[in-house]
């Protein structure tokens, strides 16, 4: 569905990514997995165009959409889910939401997604009326997850959804990762610091070691390797 | 939704304010000045408010705006007196002329500062004002620092009665004019797709990004929306009402400061804002001018960290608290 082949991007001179590649299987979840600063998250926003990418190729349901900008991007059903909650805090819980269904397309299917993420997060229905703000930790970024939904994406990118977030959260996030792959379908394409909850989520994995990809596998396969946990992983 | 008239409502307290300053202005003697002031200010906060307060984005150097409006009537004045048939239509040419000089700045500016942001915006934008000032008298364009002064073109044209009925009242009402169409536009764009579209650019930008939203288009909406208004106001608060132009007149950032503190002390991305924060800051200046001369700021300065610091929302994001839920809610926004 997403194929990414030797990008180059960075910030200024500073170039972060040097030319990794690779593949998101439509239907998948797939797996980014390394430790901080090595471009993962520059990875996804040069995928989604917010970072420009330098050189390469980003092929999208068999197109080419290496120059489009984000908001063409996001017209074709790809979203990112950014790191750290930015939702908009003085507003609702539904508020958010409906913001979230900007596009047209998604604009015209906002009580079909509202149903449907209401369903995914009743603890959303519940405090539909309550300041985002407001929301413990584990809600805000569920709330941020169901806000993406609203754009109605194929593929949905998820920039550390576990962060800062207590140990029972992060299972309920990973949780919610494979439901959203099992329920409704979508592709994804997840970064995260914690490998072990990843491994378990995911179908495939790439690791990333300063802006390259320096191994990939079966999400097993690379559970099951040593070298693999011991080197990049530290687990 | 289109048919809805109760979309509208929020502009009745803002058009009666501005009709109740032309009343009293015309009808009672010796107010038309305090008038025209207040006007002028709340024009300056409305205009402002579309940009500053819609996007969040602030702009140290809107005056420049209003400068390159003022030159727009100052050229089209100077430059077309001698073509006797036009009249009155020099006036709307030199409103036409503000109209596109503004366009074209805030174009370029927009361009190259809409890319960056918080801080880094604001002090890109101070330096554009002062760079564009001094460019202006370095280069001698349009006379350079001698300026320019058409008050023998503006007699010729119109004969020294109407020119004169045209500085002290028509200048004035036009200022209200252009008030009152910036507080439409600020209320069509609140309730269309570019509002909504700017509410989650100034919350969040990169949320807004991820939501598909072009943030990039609709920040230079705002801004150049913004800039036309000020563009207008130059031509006829200063142009029309005082017929000569000096660059350090004209880009004194000095009204980009008051601009500021109107929106912010009647409340940010509000529709009765800038006209509630343009009343009280003309007001309080021109009363503070008369009790204490020459203390006005030392005694505003902390009557304005007052304010934010109890209403951080501004006057108006106050009162829009207060009255949720209540029959006044659809009259104030």
């Amino acid at each position: 569905m997403l194929k990414v082949e030797n990008i180059e991007s960075g910030y200024g001179s500073m170039q972060v990514l040097w030319q990794p590649s690779l593949e998101v299987k439509k239907g998948s979840i797939t797996s980014l997995l390394g430790p901080n600063g090595v471009g993962k998250s520059t990875l996804l926003r040069t995928i989604l165009g917010s970072v420009e990418p330098w050189h390469g190729r980003i092929t999208y349901e068999g197109r080419d959409i290496t120059p489009l900008p984000t908001h063409k991007k996001v017209d074709l059903g790809i979203t990112l889910v950014p790191e750290g909650k930015h939702l908009f805090v003085e507003m609702t819980v539904h508020e958010n939401l409906i913001m979230g269904a900007y596009r047209k397309e998604a604009f015209q299917h906002m009580h079909d997604s509202l149903k449907l993420v209401y369903a995914l997060f009743p603890v959303l229905k519940e405090r539909d009326k309550q300041k985002a703000g407001s929301l413990s930790g584990g809600e805000q970024q569920m709330l941020t997850i169901a806000r993406a939904l609203m754009t109605k994406p194929k593929l949905i990118m998820l920039d550390e959804p576990s962060q800062v977030l207590a140990p029972k959260l992060v299972g309920e996030v990973f949780e919610t990762i494979e439901r959203l792959k099992a329920e409704i379908g979508l592709t994804i394409l997840l970064v995260e610091q914690n490998a072990e909850a990843s491994l378990k989520a995911a179908d495939y994995v790439y690791i990333m070691h300063e802006g390259r990809i320096k191994a990939e596998g079966g999400a097993e396969e690379i559970a099951a390797s040593r070298d693999m946990r011991e080197a990049y992983l530290g687990i | 939704m289109r048919a809805d008239p109760t979309k509208y409502y929020p502009l009745i307290p803002v058009y009666v304010a501005y009709l109740a300053m032309f009343l009293i202005g015309s009808n009672m003697t010796g107010m038309w000045q305090l008038m025209a002031m207040l006007a002028f200010y709340c024009a300056l906060g409305q205009a402002f408010n579309i940009f500053l307060g819609m996007t969040g984005y602030v702009d140290f150097g809107y005056v420049a705006f209003l400068g390159v409006g003022t030159y727009g009537m100052a050229l089209g004045i100077t430059k077309l007196a001698h073509v006797e048939e036009l009249g009155i239509g020099i006036i709307i040419i030199g409103l036409a002329l503000a109209v596109v000089m503004a366009t074209l700045l805030s174009l370029a500016v927009g361009a190259v500062a809409l890319r960056l942001r918080g801080a880094y915006f604001a002090i890109a934008t101070i330096g554009v004002n002062e760079g564009f000032r001094y460019f202006i008298e370095g280069a001698k364009i349009w006379n350079g620092s001698e300026g320019m002064i058409f008050t023998a073109e503006l007699n010729q044209i119109f004969g020294r009665e109407t020119a004169s009925a045209l500085s002290t009242f028509w200048a004035d009402v036009l200022v209200l004019i252009i008030a009152a169409a910036a507080a439409f536009v600020t209320l069509y764009y609140m309730k269309s797709k570019i509002g909504y579209a700017l509410t989650a650019l100034r919350e969040d930008e990169d949320a807004a990004k991820v939501m598909g939203i072009h943030v990039t288009k609709y920040k230079i909406i705002a801004f150049i929306t913004s800039a036309v208004f000020a563009g207008l106001l130059g031509a006829s608060a200063w142009a029309l009402k005082t017929p000569y132009v000096f660059p350090p007149e004209v880009f004194e950032i000095h009204y980009t400061v008051e601009a500021i503190i109107i929106v912010l002390l009647g409340g940010a991305g509000t529709l009765l804002g800038p006209l509630v924060g343009g009343l009280i800051y003309g007001l309080s200046k021109y009363y503070l001018s008369i009790v204490l001369p020459g203390f006005q700021l030392l005694i505003f300065a902390p009557i304005i960290i007052l304010i934010i610091v109890f209403f951080p929302e501004g006057i108006v994001g106050m009162l829009k608290n207060r009255v949720k839920g209540t029959a006044l809610e659809q009259y104030v926004l």
